[in-house]
């Protein structure tokens, strides 16, 4: 009877045939080529099949040799960090580079529980203000300040 | 030679001097030290967030600009590491140890000051390192063939294992995923396009940014906010005895010296650099001392030691890069990284084609670390007043120079979300017990390692012996293989282990 004794092992054993596999399928359509004469194909698929022998090695461990358990994820701090960093890829077109980093801040302080609103909101709005100053008017890189372009 | 050495370092003092440049190295080793000394943020997270600052720059003041902001954030880590026992970074975890318990004594001033006239004493032997080996390193490198770049990038790979934290098979596996990853986008010899799953953003390949300031910048963050209390316990040393005594003096000075000179050596190696470096040198005072066991209690040695060779380590790992265009350690790789955003192909070739960038950039490292003793020894006030301003008001800016950082670099929200994924993907890995740093390194490494093993089986007609045929490779290979051994020989498991857990 198999039992997970290395939890993280199994996670990354996991982790890596699946980025093995997906190397294999879709270089597989790429030409091999041979030794002498390498197509785009040959590194990579030597790759995947190094990556998928590595992560059947760590699956293997993970049966056979006790490790530290895998800490749990923490889902709101993901989430909200993720949550702002992509509203701001998908705002900042539109409503510029201010107020789009106001939003961003507002919802990325949500992963702490401790977060105090009033603060967050002076915050935000100091440092965008700063940002829009260095970022377009010192350092002169092109994004939208203060609406949409 | 010594002639040239000297007229060389004129030109890049000529180059370096101007007052254009002068400033960004002093705003980079200010920014740097800045960020270093807000825990939790090392050279890497560093380097990566500030890199689009530096875009706009010519291309020498840039790479003035970046190297700053490495040593700066290097010396800062070393600060945190002596006043909160708070390492930014692996190359200072060993400064904890004596470093911390001598700020308990109250003696945290004469630490600071050890720390840094080490640094500086070992950035500048560093520098003479680089202005004298490097021209002769390059002309070697001219005799390079495929075959032997091949080897060394192998020997490179295999050696920045040993200093990645966590499991040896994880830290292998982690680089060739990341190999893998550089051969995204158009293959330039047969113009197919590889791995682009159909996302016309990736045909120029995965841009370096996203990729590092998600895996470093976002994970950071995010990590630090998962702690339970964001705030750090308030610093209670006083920095009135700033000047070490004359016993202190004349235990420093040896250990500095021993320092510098063996972390000279080893920032050369392929996979070495300021980590390696610093674990060395702590090592080796604690074998020289007479008394071994004052060490992690507050011996003075156990600051010097390790601070200088890391600096002296940081300054010459620039050489394999400046001279055979490869970098040897994650930080190296997002140098290179940066190199070639200014249009630059690092190589011996620079040193030839581009001599003010390369004796420039040389000349800066001296002058940014003079800069860093002048900023540090009178500033550390103020950055001890900063190291209390709370996470909960620092992460927010730190999310914005990510973002901003990301989108600027050619104004596309999907490098956003190219972001998004890879910070996912470095969460998930730490989860899983892989340390993602070498990742970056056999991403910069991917397109290099497969165009250099094409040409050498071209060279071959398809005969893989040829790697053990030239002597160049060979003894590469050789070398390689010893490491190899080393690092399956159980003793050197355990020592590694115990290494990593001080």
């Amino acid at each position: 009877m198999l039992r997970v004794r290395s939890p993280q092992d199994l996670g990354a054993g996991a982790v890596f045939i699946l980025i093995g596999l997906v190397g294999l399928y879709m270089g597989w359509d790429l030409t091999y080529g041979s030794a002498r004469n390498m197509g785009p194909g040959f590194f990579p698929i030597w790759l995947s099949w190094l990556i998928i022998a590595m992560g059947v090695v760590c699956l293997f461990r993970a049966v056979t040799l006790d490790g530290p358990p895998v800490q749990a994820l923490n889902y709101r701090v993901v989430f909200f960090v993720f949550a702002g960093a992509l509203l701001f890829g998908y705002l900042i077109e539109h409503i510029g580079l201010f107020f789009a980093l106001i939003l961003m801040t507002l919802v990325a302080t949500q992963a702490r529980k401790d977060t105090k609103i009033k603060e967050v909101a002076i915050l935000s709005v100091v440092m965008a203000f700063l940002a829009v100053i260095v970022f377009v008017y010192v350092l002169k890189q092109s994004m939208p300040a203060w609406w949409g372009r | 030679m010594e002639i040239n050495v000297i007229s060389n370092l004129m030109t890049g003092f000529v180059a370096a001097g101007t007052l254009q440049n002068l400033g960004f190295a002093m705003l980079g080793c200010l920014i740097g030290t800045l960020i270093g000394v807000l825990p939790g943020i090392g050279p890497i997270p560093a380097l990566a967030m500030l890199l689009p600052i530096t875009f706009g720059l010519e291309p020498l003041s840039s790479l003035i600009m970046m190297a700053g902001i490495y040593y700066g954030a290097q010396y800062g880590g070393s600060t945190t590491s002596i006043l909160i026992n708070m390492p930014g970074e692996s190359s200072s975890v060993v400064t904890c140890l004596d470093g911390y318990q001598m700020a308990q004594k109250g003696r945290a001033g004469a630490a600071l000051a050890v720390a840094a006239l080490g640094s500086f004493f070992a950035g500048t032997v560093g520098t003479i390192f680089i202005a004298g080996f490097g021209p002769p390193l390059a002309s070697f490198a001219q005799q390079f063939n495929s075959p032997d770049y091949f080897a060394l990038m192998v020997l490179g790979l295999v050696t920045a294992v040993i200093l990645a934290q966590g499991s040896v098979l994880k830290a292998v596996t982690i680089i060739l995923v990341g190999l893998l990853f550089g051969l995204v986008g158009t293959d330039v010899n047969s113009g197919a396009t590889r791995y682009t799953f159909g996302i016309s953003a990736l045909w120029d390949g995965i841009d370096f940014l996203p990729l590092v300031i998600g895996m470093f910048g976002i994970v950071e963050v995010i990590r630090n906010l998962e702690m339970d209390t964001l705030d750090r316990k308030p610093i209670s040393t006083n920095l009135r005895d700033m000047w070490p005594t004359r016993e202190e003096w004349r235990a420093a000075a040896p250990a500095a010296l021993r320092g510098t000179a063996l972390g000279s050596l080893l920032g050369i190696l392929p996979g070495g650099g300021a980590v390696l470096s610093a674990f060395a040198a702590y090592t080796l005072e604690k074998k020289v001392a007479k008394d071994p066991s004052r060490f992690g209690k507050g011996a003075i040695e156990g600051v010097a030691g390790p601070e200088a060779a890391n600096n002296a380590g940081a300054q010459t790992s620039f050489i394999p890069l400046l001279t055979l265009g490869l970098p040897s350690n994650p930080i190296m790789a997002i140098m290179m990284g940066a190199m070639m955003i200014q249009g630059i192909q690092p190589g011996a070739a620079v040193m030839t084609s581009n001599p003010d960038l390369f004796w420039g950039l040389v000349a800066s490292m001296w002058i940014g670390n003079l800069m860093l003793v002048i900023l540090n020894l009178p500033l550390i006030g103020m950055w001890v007043k900063l190291l209390q301003v709370p996470y909960r008001l620092l992460y927010p800016a730190i999310l914005m120079f990510c973002v901003i950082g990301v989108y600027s670099s050619n104004s596309e929200p999907s490098q956003i979300l190219l972001m998004v994924f890879f910070s996912a993907f470095g969460y998930l890995l730490m989860r899983f017990g892989c340390e993602p740093a070498p990742m970056v390194l056999g991403f910069i490494l991917g397109p290099l390692m497969e165009e250099n093993l094409r040409r050498s089986l071209v060279l071959s007609r398809g005969d893989p012996m040829i790697f053990l045929q030239r002597p160049i490779s060979a003894t590469l290979l050789a070398l390689t293989a010893f490491v190899v051994l080393l690092i399956a020989l159980p003793g050197f498991k355990k020592a590694r282990e115990e290494a990593f857990r001080e």
